[in-house]
């Protein structure tokens, strides 16, 4: 677990040894059942996960739908982030969709880094400019790309979650209809490139 | 452009930097090179779609559009008045190919830095990190927060709501942009007109 922290700041930054020994004790290991909620809508979000093991989704009611804009899985970060950096309760919830094992660090934790280390304000400024991004990229892609290609482009890069994630939620996230998602999965038997790929 | 001009925009952008962090006047006179004030004419692309973003603007006066071309037409993402931040984010952020435009609609001042600015000005100042943290923060709080909006209000209450805050928008950008801001129809948008002469 020790490792899955490290490599994912890796991704993002050198951190000296000395910036990991100030992260490591603030972190803390908390596992969740599966369909066991992290947070839930309305309340402020305490911490930032990092997942260890398990899949994760993160959604919002629009009435009485659950609209999905997050799947996360080992690797990944998840929580409902607006409400973590602006302290206001959440409009989303997090829940495990199996059972799950995550790094979490707590806001309080968190703001004692800041002033810490540099290095790892730095590595903040990092995460929540590609969090920010992923943000943007979600928009554009949606104005960009028709339900065809949306639904070949996440198959392309997430082999695995169509195999450990309900249907319904991929076509959720996809913003496509139940319906269409399933006809739309014949493409991957005709499409040699991207059945190779899954 | 006049000397007493140019205070006034280093003076704005000095504000706006004191919106995030406490920078005394020494250290903005420091930070002040780092950053340019651009004079751009009305109509001018200020990033096309293939080109990478080279800086962070902020609006000091004028308009700027951001906007999509797709098959169907262009879809704005973003209407930036003076006060705002605009730029081509995930081109200036990953060094690649825009896939979005950035255009002005009046004459516009903006006051920028450049992508190599930014990380010299992060390198050699530490309280650049956190403004830099906090500015980000905010761009996601707010970019979250219109997508809320947009999701749960009905058509005319995202129509009336932005007019109030934006009151000036309808006489100086034209109406198509604004209705694909909002996501709502150009004939959807003339008739919601109607509920402004009404109330004044």
């Amino acid at each position: 677990m020790e490792k899955a922290l490290g490599q994912y700041i890796s991704k993002y930054a050198d951190l000296s040894n000395e910036d990991l020994e100030l992260i490591r004790p603030r972190m803390e290991v908390r596992e969740f059942a599966k369909r066991q909620l992290l947070t839930q809508a309305g309340e402020k979000e305490q911490y930032l996960n990092l997942v260890v093991r398990g899949v994760l989704r993160k959604y919002f009611f629009k009435g009485r739908d659950e609209v999905i804009t997050q799947l996360a899985k080992e690797g990944d970060l998840i929580c409902s982030s607006v409400s973590f950096f602006s302290g206001q309760p959440s409009q989303y919830a997090v829940e495990a969709l199996e059972p799950t094992i995550v790094y979490s660090l707590s806001r309080e934790s968190l703001e004692e880094l800041y002033a810490l280390s540099l290095r790892i304000q730095k590595l903040a400024r990092i995460v929540i400019t590609d969090l920010y991004l992923s943000k943007e990229k979600r928009e554009q892609d949606h104005i960009q790309f028709d339900i065809r290609e949306r639904f070949v482009n996440f198959v392309h890069n997430n082999a695995d979650l169509i195999q450990r994630v309900p249907q319904k939620y991929i076509a959720s996230y996809l913003n496509i209809k139940p319906e269409t998602f399933s006809r739309l999965k014949h493409l991957l038997k005709k499409a040699p490139l991207v059945a190779t790929l899954s | 452009m006049q000397n007493q001009e140019k205070q006034t925009y280093w003076t704005l952008l000095h504000e706006f930097l004191r919106r995030f962090i406490d920078l005394s006047e020494e250290e903005f006179i420091e930070w002040k090179p780092y950053f340019e004030i651009r004079q751009i004419n009305k109509k001018k692309i200020l990033v096309n779609k293939g080109e990478v973003e080279d800086y962070v603007n902020i609006v000091a006066q004028g308009l700027v559009r951001k906007y999509m071309k797709v098959k169907k037409g262009d879809v704005t993402l973003q209407i930036a008045p003076e006060g705002h931040m605009v730029h081509s984010e995930i081109s200036f952020h990953l060094r690649k190919a825009s896939d979005i435009i950035t255009e002005t609609i009046e004459p516009t001042v903006l006051i920028s830095i450049s992508y190599q600015n930014l990380q010299s000005l992060y390198s050699k100042y530490p309280l650049a990190e956190k403004l830099g943290r906090l500015f980000v923060t905010e761009m996601y709080i707010i970019k979250d927060k219109r997508f809320f909006e947009i999701l749960k209000k009905s058509t005319r209450e995202i129509f009336l709501d932005y007019m109030k805050t934006h009151p000036q928008m309808l006489q100086r950008v034209p109406q198509k942009y604004i209705a694909s801001y909002l996501n709502i129809k150009p004939e959807t948008f003339s008739r919601l007109k109607h509920l402004l002469k009404k109330k004044v």
